[in-house]
């Protein structure tokens, strides 16, 4: 990038919405004039896109029945002590 | 949610074995989406949740109510995870056979039998390129992206998960962001 490594910093800022709003606008205007800087975040913002577009999966049928399967034994005298 | 969560945690704690599964069913996807993200494999993904729900039971009196336990059942999760991946070998190929299976590789673990229409092709192989991608990041970097990205959770939580202070998050979340940069953010 050719930018200065402060802006570099404050990307990562603004991205995590951390950013006070006077500050974020100094840099919103920044990337207007600056195409590296504006070039950068497009990228890690597309970059944030596509891993949030990452599949969910759901465990595998019959997870709850093998772990309490493996759990330990219980003896009659342990079961429902109040 | 919480309350109906803190009812069943205190009847597993009262001796109640049974009421544990719910907890179980409660939580089995979100673990295990983790650990299989953590690990980019669904054989021991299961194998990390199902031991990360032994965990808790075995240890069900240590939980503190008064925290969240998404919180203290993902951070187990993430310690097994992590703890696997020091033991393993540092790379693996989707190319590579699933242990303990006979012909399953890693491909398999997206594909399904039928012939998938073009786009959806495209979007299995998309699917499979984002996870490559993940599991090029240092574990530190990848837990820290998981957690906030593919669960969607606070800076606070995900510390409280990785027992790390907020502003170390910060900076695992900024490198791991810019290192997918890399290989995602010129396509």
């Amino acid at each position: 990038m050719a930018c200065s490594h402060e802006y570099y910093k404050l990307m990562h800022e603004y991205l995590d919405e951390n950013m006070p709003l006077t500050e974020a606008k100094k840099f919103e205007a920044h990337m207007q004039e600056c195409p590296a800087c504006e070039q950068h975040l497009k990228e890690l913002k597309k970059t944030v896109a596509i891993v949030q577009s990452a599949s969910h999966f759901e465990a595998p049928e019959g997870l709850t029945r093998e772990v309490m399967n493996q759990l330990p034994k219980q003896n009659q005298s342990q079961k429902w002590q109040n | 949610m919480d309350a109906v969560v803190k009812r069943i945690v205190r009847e597993v704690k009262r001796g109640n074995q049974e009421a544990f599964a719910e907890l179980v069913e409660l939580y089995k996807d979100k673990v295990y989406h983790i650990a299989y993200r953590m690990l980019g494999n669904a054989h021991e993904a299961q194998d990390v949740s199902q031991e990360a729900f032994l965990r808790a039971y075995t240890n069900i009196h240590s939980y503190d109510e008064n925290r969240k336990f998404s919180t203290w059942i993902f951070r187990i999760a993430t310690n097994l995870a992590i703890d696997r991946l020091r033991k393993k070998k540092p790379d693996f190929h989707l190319e590579d056979k699933v242990g303990g299976t006979e012909n399953l590789d890693y491909y398999s673990q997206f594909a399904s039998e039928e012939a998938l229409p073009e786009e959806q092709v495209v979007k299995l192989e998309m699917q499979e390129w984002i996870q490559q991608e993940i599991m090029q990041l240092p574990p530190k970097y990848r837990s820290a992206v998981i957690l906030k990205y593919l669960e969607d959770l606070s800076l606070k939580e995900i510390s409280e998960i990785l027992n790390l202070p907020v502003p170390t998050v910060k900076t695992r979340i900024h490198r791991g962001r810019e290192a997918l940069r890399k290989k995602l953010g010129d396509v």
